[in-house]
């Protein structure tokens, strides 16, 4: 047997001949039927309760005496024949698995981008995605609020029962309503862009720029009716592609161009909780 | 390669050189952690088979319809008894007895902080089971009314009431479980004075074997879950015995003010009963494995979101009572939270496996059906948290398919797995493996036929506690099935009980480590001496057995 055998600490003998332990006693068992006996006493009899607070004061002396003025011990001798087996020491070795090795199914960034590249990259994508809405405004109906309008008809119902002319003309309520709607949501693509960018294996501009904007465009075909029917009943689906397209690679764009930072993978769980310093970034 | 020389055939001081009542003072006045362990787990084994042959009765009346194997008043004793013997008689003294068997050992200390209150907290717990049981003889009262309690396990107002409940079995209930109630208090406060106070030296919460963690979230967890049921049972009592109202809707009391006290204290019940087959899992499953936990921060993270989250969700059981929609909303979304951190640890012990040497060992079998069923029980605990759905199905079958499905299919698969794992560690002996195989298949068939039956008799309409039906709902196949199903969960309990008397008479040997452990309990003799560790050990890693077997290549140059 190519065994190594080790007592470890665990099974180490010690110097000494006995140990000591908390005495045995029936104090606590006595205690306990007292107890009981004087709640059951209030379903019973009275005598019951009597006998059981007799039984407990008697047994909460008893119980006192063994720690008053000092607990009560018994030595445990040392048994030899209880010592534990000896400890085998393994004779194979373990091989640990690397970050990033062969076979290591590694998902996990080990750089993400800053939330910040999301939130800019958002107000970017937004900010191209609504110009070219109003060029198509400008183009197939001749007023750069007639989109603007129908966004807005999502929040506001009245406007989906306007006339062509209505939704033509500015209406400031409506503008305020698709420039808060559309600001907040650009950002938050964005800032879901920003984490998940990292994330694509391979190819991530053309995921970001292209093919999530085609997802989401599909998605937005398949709810729209529910969402927004105004809208639905006007839409122009190519011109809406484009105005995805347009977000999808403008905010890729500048989230791709941020400077990655690393994440807290590495750190111990105390430094991500903030209760030690975070390690300094070593060159 | 130093090499002691050491015999393996060691001889043991038998314990026959005690006479009969000097070894029944041994265990009588014990103070021991590991006799008063066995004492709990020997004492909820036994509620267990009674609590059983309750419910192997109860299917037997249900087997067929218009039967008349019992009437309707023993039927409601029945339901009654098998509920409450179940969760007060036998779940708590197991989360009792394994924390204390198993808790010092695993933290390397001599013995549990209080050992006087330990005993106290057993014996109390016995007295109150035994008062329980007092009723079926003293629970007619001075009136003659009634036997055992018949009022349900939740014991809903009015029906508690003097009105509706003559005799003496309702305070029968009370007292009882009010009794046994301080014991579970008594021995959570020592789990938790033990574990922040008495770990050896090195090992910080950090290293803490993983089902320390939980028997400590567990224990917090009884202490703030059990007074509310122990305040409102002293207000019922105040109720039948000094003319109080506060359960009494005609003298302006609220019958809704209990059930929110029942389940403020109920709800975190079920997690107090399955946290320790999370704690046996999460020591089993690594093992069989080969591979450590996964995710340890992760799972005490998901330990102590559980714990908090299930203080906030006791009204998803009231759904049908007629509260506010937004409160329904509340409890139906908090209720749902609680999926996070389960799913958390059903993911990570399934990435403990995934890529691990698995040995399919008894222990191991169990694991692998609780991970299944108790996915299943998840599931269908997410279904009853969406109010509506809830309307449809409150008080049917198919809430009673659920809680079984949790209970049994999680509590008892996890706590089977766990006796095997362990009870070499406490007696020498292994338990026959063949025979444990042939438990755990008996058993999981019998599980699966009695209890996914019950799921389709709930949305078939069939409702919980009705002591029989007519032939013409549709029922009868289903419930038969249900009821087959007994023979064989009760042929596998009465194998692990043969297999336990025979393991101890004539088992193999099992050595001090048989399943090659890491953990600190598997360090000393089997059985332990009453001492646990000539030298108390100093561990540098949360796996402290492996670094000693592992000399080259210890936890401890990786963990941080
Ligand atoms: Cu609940």
């Amino acid at each position: 047997m190519a065994h190594e055998t080790h007592h470890g600490e665990a099974g180490e003998h010690s110097e000494q001949t006995h140990i000591e332990m908390p005495a045995p006693t029936f104090w606590p068992m006595v205690f306990a039927f007292g107890v009981a006996l004087l709640l059951a006493g209030i379903v019973t009899h009275w005598a019951v309760s009597a006998t059981g607070f007799v039984i407990a004061v008697c047994a909460a002396f008893g119980w006192w005496h063994d720690v008053i003025p000092h607990e009560r011990h018994e030595e445990q001798p040392i048994e030899p024949a209880l010592r534990p087996e000896p400890i085998l020491v393994e004779t194979r070795s373990v091989v640990r698995l690397q970050l990033g090795e062969g076979g290591h199914r590694r998902r996990i960034p080990e750089k993400i981008h800053p939330y910040s590249a999301g939130f800019w990259g958002g107000l970017a994508g937004g900010t191209a995605m609504a110009g070219l809405a109003c060029l198509y405004g400008l183009i197939a109906e001749h007023s750069i609020w007639y989109p603007i309008n129908l966004l807005a008809a999502m929040v506001i119902p009245d406007l989906g029962q306007a006339s062509i002319e209505q939704l033509r003309a500015f209406n400031g309520l409506a503008f305020v309503a698709a420039f808060i709607g559309h600001g907040v949501i650009s950002v938050l693509v964005g800032v879901v862009y920003a984490v998940m960018l990292p994330m694509f294996p391979k190819y991530a501009p053309f995921w970001a720029g292209i093919l999530m904007p085609l997802f989401w465009s599909g998605l937005v075909a398949t709810t729209l009716d529910i969402v927004n029917p105004a809208m639905n009943a006007r839409i122009s689906w190519p011109w809406f592609v484009a105005c995805q397209l347009g977000f999808g690679l403008v905010g890729g764009f500048v989230i791709a161009r941020s400077t990655s930072i690393s994440t807290m993978q590495a750190w111990s769980l105390a430094e991500r909780a903030f209760l030690e310093a975070p390690p300094r970034d070593e060159k | 390669m130093a090499s002691i020389d050491y015999p393996l055939e060691r001889p043991r001081p038998k314990e026959g050189e005690f006479s009969f009542s000097e070894t029944l003072y041994r265990w009588v006045a014990t103070v021991d952690h590991k006799r008063l362990g066995l004492m709990y787990i020997v004492t909820a084994l036994l509620f267990l088979v009674i609590a059983g042959l309750m419910a192997s009765v109860m299917r037997l009346q249900l087997a067929f319809p218009n039967n008349h194997v019992v009437g309707p008043e023993t039927f409601n004793r029945l339901f009654t008894m098998h509920g409450t013997t179940m969760v007060f008689l036998v779940g708590m003294p197991f989360v009792a007895g394994l924390s204390n068997y198993l808790v010092p050992l695993m933290i390397g200390a001599r013995d549990m902080a209080f050992p006087r209150l330990n005993a106290f907290g057993y014996w109390i717990f016995l007295f109150g089971g035994l008062l329980l049981y007092f009723s079926y003889i003293g629970g007619g009262g001075l009136s003659g009314h009634g036997s055992a309690p018949d009022v349900g396990w939740f014991a809903y107002a009015p029906l508690t009431s003097k009105a509706f409940s003559r005799g003496a079995s309702t305070d029968f209930w009370i007292l009882g479980i009010l009794v046994a109630g301080i014991g579970s208090v008594a021995s959570a406060l020592n789990v938790i004075v033990t574990t922040i106070c008495m770990r050896c030296p090195g090992m910080t919460l950090t290293r803490m074997p993983m089902f320390v963690w939980v028997m400590l979230i567990d224990s917090w967890l009884i202490i703030i879950a059990l007074p509310p049921l122990t305040a409102a049972q002293v207000m019922l009592l105040i109720d039948r015995f000094l003319g109080g109202n506060f359960f009494n809707t005609q003298a302006g009391g609220s019958a809704v003010l209990w059930q929110h006290f029942f389940w403020i204290f109920g709800h975190p019940e079920v997690y107090i009963l399955i946290f320790p087959a999370f704690a046996i899992l999460s020591e089993v499953i690594p093992i069989f494995s080969r591979k450590p936990l996964f995710g340890r921060a992760a799972m005490v993270g998901a330990v102590v979101a559980i714990g908090f989250i299930s203080l906030g969700v006791w009204a998803h059981h009231m759904f049908a009572v007629g509260m506010t929609s937004w409160s329904n909303t509340f409890f139906a979304a908090s209720s749902m939270l609680v999926g996070i951190p389960t799913g958390i640890k059903i993911f990570n012990w399934t990435a403990t496996m995934y890529g691990g040497k698995l040995r399919l060992d008894t222990p191991m079998l169990f694991c692998c059906a609780f991970l299944l069923q108790f996915l299943v029980a998840g599931l269908t605990g997410i279904m009853l948290a969406v109010s509506p759905f809830d309307w449809q199905l409150h008080d049917s079958y198919f809430v009673v398919g659920h809680f079984h499905f949790t209970l049994i299919g999680g509590l008892v698969f996890g706590l089977f797995a766990g006796m095997y794992y362990w009870f070499p560690k406490a007696t020498g002996k292994l338990l026959c493996e063949k025979l444990g195989r042939w438990n755990f298949w008996l058993f999981v068939i019998g599980f699966e036929t009695t209890f996914i039956p019950m799921h389709f008799l709930g949305i078939l309409g069939m409702p919980r506690r009705i002591y029989t039906y007519a032939p013409d709902r549709g029922w009868d196949f289903w419930n038969l099935v249900s009821s087959l199903g007994v023979i064989a969960q009760a042929a596998a309990i009465a194998l692990f009980i043969w297999n336990v008397i025979d393991s101890i008479r004539s088992g193999e040997k099992a050595g001090d480590d048989p399943w090659d452990g890491w953990t600190l309990e598997w360090a000393t003799s089997s059985p332990p001496p009453e001492y646990n560790f000539e030298k108390l050990p100093v561990v540098r890693s949360s796996r402290p057995l492996w670094d000693l077997k592992h000399p080259h290549d210890p936890d401890w140059k990786f963990e941080q």
